[in-house]
């Protein structure tokens, strides 16, 4: 093995060969590809020659690849790392470990502050094994109706995937954790919401549903911040709107403007009953690592070459060769692109990073069900503003995830925190979050002695008799529960050119640092190891893959000149309904009826619920 | 562009499903003919039973076969009497098959029912599993009328073999399914159903139907506050407001004050839209004219009174609702 005892891939779970008689199901008879560094040893040698050449397998540079290489280019993909994923990765935690040293002797840029605190029951022969853990850089969940959802399911990658749903989101307000209220049937059903505010709240809704198409509505807002919409002209309650632009719409402060807030939050709720009645996805055994590593085995299956363990170590954009560390070399034709993480010694041209994720990944040895829907495995707390004891400005959002995600094993689980926020009040509003999340575990926890009849009993004239053989009894028990046990603790700060919460709209990209990187590969600064160079984007803030594709497209079109067959790919039986449905069910052209092929009958068959009943208006 | 690519791609596709339509349409016809051959000449065999599963599996609307089949299953199984054991597994499979394809076609659900109370009339087991296939339906399409008309007509069965009323529970079932979406007209009509018999057999002591009522008023305002824009809600307080259950029940100084504390709420309604958007909400208009009139049915107001007030939403209404105005101009003019 490469790397210290690393995880098993998801090749090696699930075995090619699991082909069960009469077994319908095309996933057990389709084989992972294998990829160099992983199932496959890494090749000896490299192309010569080649269209593309990218360093990094982040996400973005690992859908790019894939995006390349089923449109027919030669692509080159390395990584300097022992690993695929790059600042996307999914790692041990002994890899944590190297990761964190590597970070603080200044190896990785991006990336600073990293600290590190492991316990001793975790180790070989200990009671739990750093390779039993999937700990990932870069957090993220997966919105149903977005983008990459559409690639993923277009170039077949979900099927090396394995997704869940999450449907628990919370938010903390006043000490507590509210779950959200944003389906007609919660509003409906809930006792204790006023009556105005259901019809507020509901108009709201309605209203998000469709916004671009009532520019009247919100256009006098059009500069202004959601929250003061929200109260303005819809006339709602701090709570709701809290719940609706923090939770929902996962922004990151009060001051988020009005087009973009709204984007945010119709987001969620178009994603609501795409699949089930759930908003978001996350992928099991590790999430972006994964999907990660998903694009690149599809770019393989197309011919992109692989290699890992391999640092650029400067390009010359006069004779198009790329030189590596070991010595080896490769001209490259198109372009050369580089995520910041595997920029060479000497680099000029690392586009500014001015902001800032702080970030914290906690593993704890509690399983924290109560936090998950049943069925789930992992849910969504969103801190506003204010509601943490620090007094936080910016919020907090934390991204849980339990055994049942297999990321972590029996009886423990993973808490990633993060925020916007810089320096050292992040630190503390991380560690405010941290303590709240615990607080209300151990109020969970201490709840059960008191429902202990054993305990307390009633004597035959009434009074109270407590059982102190019970009673002592249950206290060996409690005790320990009295704080809870970390595993591990780690927190760094990562640095990125994105500016926070700017993603979704891809106009957007036209005004920011975006344009001047294109500009940057023209300018030559003479000693420079990296002109003519592309560099990616470093992941954002953004909790979903929301800007993943967005950042693919346009680079995709930088290198090919139109982002009009970005995937355009037609795999053999592949329908072409995936654009506008739900997932699986395919809207095949009907056969059933022979008579007359206009007579496009829409109530044939079970799909979709078009009841021809004109009751009410959308969904929500 | 690949945008051109696909269309071609899909009329190739559609040239190809003309081609086969052809044979297809051939062979229909065929079929056809030697069913209704069959039928003809009165042949009520295995065979002839075969003829008709090929020819209601493509088409299912085609009734006539559904009938000559239900001969064929009379001449097949003489004198079933309806307690018989004899259980039509394959008939009751082949309809299930035909409802997934088909869950909106009357025929299909007519030919079960039929194959119901010809085999197994008596056997409540069978009619319990029925009502738990029905519920599944509507757990999947609760917006279904079939399978709402279907339940009702179960429940009847259950009922009559059990000898008791199964309304309550079946008023729960509804309104757990409402809770789960309002915007459901099969839901509220059925809601209108059994509150009907609850009151016309007297299945309730008066005093709890006096409850159930009062809450039902609670019910609908939550509706009405939930989302006032859907018409299954306003239809039902329409007839909740306007039939003889609520004004039997109700003593009449309750009744009036239910429909004056229904009229603040949706005047109350009616002012936030139009503070919002600008027009007046016409479900609101509609419905206060409707409260106007039980008003004035009751008692409670005069008919000059209610001439006024009519005249005036009346009024409002011709410019809010254009499509409509002729019928607004001619309810003024009969006022």
């Amino acid at each position: 093995m490469l790397s210290p005892e690393r995880r098993t891939s998801m090749a090696e779970r699930r075995p090619s060969f699991a082909n069960f008689a009469g077994s319908h199901n095309q996933i057990d008879t389709m084989m992972i590809p294998h990829l160099a560094g992983i199932e496959d040893p890494l090749p000896e040698s490299t192309p010569e020659t080649v269209d593309v050449l990218i360093a990094g397998t982040g996400l973005v540079e690992s859908v790019l690849a894939a995006a390349l290489a089923w449109q027919g280019s030669n692509v080159l993909h390395v990584d300097c790392n022992d690993y695929y994923g790059d600042s996307s990765a999914t790692l041990t935690v002994d890899q944590i470990k190297l990761w964190v040293n590597r970070v603080n002797s200044n190896s990785i840029p991006s990336y600073s502050n990293a600290k590190l605190y492991v316990s001793t029951s975790i180790g070989s022969d200990r009671r739990y094994a750093s390779r039993d853990f999937g700990i990932d850089l870069s957090p993220k969940i997966l919105f149903a109706k977005s983008d990459l959802l559409s690639i993923l399911v277009k170039s077949r990658v979900h099927q090396y995937l394995e997704f869940q749903p999450l449907s628990s989101f919370h938010t903390f307000e006043n000490d507590c954790f509210e779950k959200l209220t944003n389906t007609k049937q919660d509003i409906f059903t809930d006792q204790n919401l006023s009556l105005m505010t259901k019809r507020n709240l509901m108009r709201f809704l309605k209203f998000v549903l469709n916004w671009e198409q009532m520019p009247d509505v919100w256009g006098p807002y059009r500069d202004k911040s959601i929250t003061q919409f929200l109260f303005d002209k819809f006339k709602l309650d701090k709570p709701q709107v809290f719940e609706l632009v923090f939770s929902i719409g996962l922004c990151s402060n009060i001051e988020t403007k009005v087009p973009l807030a709204l984007q945010r939050i119709r987001r969620y709720l178009t994603s609501f009953d795409v699949y089930g009645p759930f908003p978001v996805l996350y992928s099991k055994y590790g999430g972006a690592g994964e999907v990660s590593q998903g694009f690149c085995r599809s770019a393989a299956v197309a011919g992109a070459t692989y290699k890992l363990n391999e640092k650029i170590y400067s390009y010359n954009p006069t004779t198009q060769v790329a030189t590596f560390s070991d010595g080896s070399k490769v001209t490259v034709t198109e372009k050369v692109i580089v995520s910041p993480t595997q920029a060479p010694e000497g680099s000029q041209h690392i586009p500014e990073q001015k902001y800032q994720v702080n970030r914290m990944a906690c593993l704890v040895e509690k399983d924290c069900n109560e936090w998950f829907t049943e069925g789930e495995s992992a849910s969504v707390v969103v801190f506003p503003p204010g509601s943490l004891k620090s007094g936080n400005k910016e919020v907090v959002q934390t991204l849980i995830l339990g055994a049942g995600s297999d990321c972590c094993p029996q009886g423990t689980s993973i808490w990633y925190l993060s925020t916007i926020e810089k320096g050292s009040r992040a630190e503390m509003d991380l560690d405010a979050a941290l303590e709240a999340l615990e607080a209300s575990l151990l109020r969970e926890s201490s709840t059960e002695i008191t429902q202990n009849d054993d305990i307390v009993q009633i004597s035959d004239d009434g009074r109270p008799i407590i059982n102190s053989v019970r009673l002592g009894q249950s206290f060996k028990e409690y005790m320990p529960r009295e704080s809870i046990q970390h595993l591990m603790k780690l927190s760094y700060t990562q640095f990125t050119s994105t500016p926070p919460f700017d993603v979704v709209n891809p106009a957007l990209f036209d005004n920011d640092a975006l344009n001047n990187r294109a500009n940057s590969d023209r300018k030559f600064i003479p000693n420079a190891s990296d002109n003519g160079v592309l560099y990616t984007a470093m992941p954002s803030s953004e909790i979903s893959y929301d800007e993943v594709v967005t950042a693919a497209k346009v680079l995709y079109e930088k290198i090919v000149g139109s982002d009009d067959d970005f995937f355009d790919v037609d795999f053999e039986d592949e329908e072409n309904e995936m654009q506008n449905g739900p997932g699986p069910v395919p809207n095949n052209i009907s056969y059933e009826n022979a008579i007359d092929d206009d007579d496009e009958d829409a109530d044939m068959g079970m799909q979709g619920d078009d009841s021809a009943e004109f009751v009410g208006k959308m969904e929500i | 562009m690949h945008g051109v690519k696909r269309y071609n791609h899909s009329r190739e596709l559609l040239e190809q499903k003309r081609q086969q339509d052809k044979q297809r349409i051939v062979n229909y016809r065929a079929l056809t003919a030697q069913t209704l051959d069959a039928r003809d000449a009165q042949i009520y065999t295995a065979q002839s039973l075969e003829l008709t599963t090929s020819l209601l599996s493509t088409n299912p609307e085609f009734n006539t076969v559904w009938n000559y089949r239900r001969d064929i299953l009379e001449a097949l199984h003489p004198g079933a009497r309806p307690s018989s054991e004899a259980f039509p597994e394959d008939e009751l499979e082949f309809t299930m098959a035909q409802l997934k394809r088909f869950p909106k076609v009357y025929w299909i659900w007519n030919h079960r029912v039929w194959v119901l109370m010809y085999f197994c009339r008596d056997n409540a087991a069978v009619w319990r599993r029925e009502l738990a296939i029905v519920d599944k339906l509507l757990s999947m399409d609760a917006r279904n009328y079939h399978g709402w008309h279907y339940r009702r007509q179960v429940v009847a069965q259950i009922e009559r073999i059990e000898q008791r009323s199964l309304d309550r529970s079946e008023l729960e079932y509804v309104t757990q399914v409402i809770n789960r979406n309002i915007s459901n007209y099969s839901a509220w009509h059925q809601r209108v159903q059994l509150v009907t018999r609850l009151f016309q057999f007297k299945e309730l002591p008066a005093e709890e139907m006096h409850t159930l009522l009062r809450g039902e008023v609670d019910y609908i305002t939550n509706a009405l506050y939930t989302d006032a824009d859907d018409q299954s809600v306003w239809f039902y307080i329409k007839w909740f407001i306007t039939n003889d259950v609520v004004k039997t029940t109700l003593p009449s100084d309750e009744y009036a004050k239910m429909l004056r504390g229904l009229r603040d709420n949706v005047v109350l309604i009616n002012e936030d839209d139009v503070e919002f958007s600008g027009s007046d909400n016409n479900w609101c208009l509609k419905m206060l004219i409707v409260i106007e009139g039980a008003l004035k049915d009751a008692g409670v107001e005069s008919n000059a009174e209610y001439s006024k007030v009519a005249a005036e939403y009346l009024n409002k209404l011709i410019t809010a609702d254009p499509d409509r105005m002729n019928r607004y101009k001619h309810l003024l003019g009969s006022e």
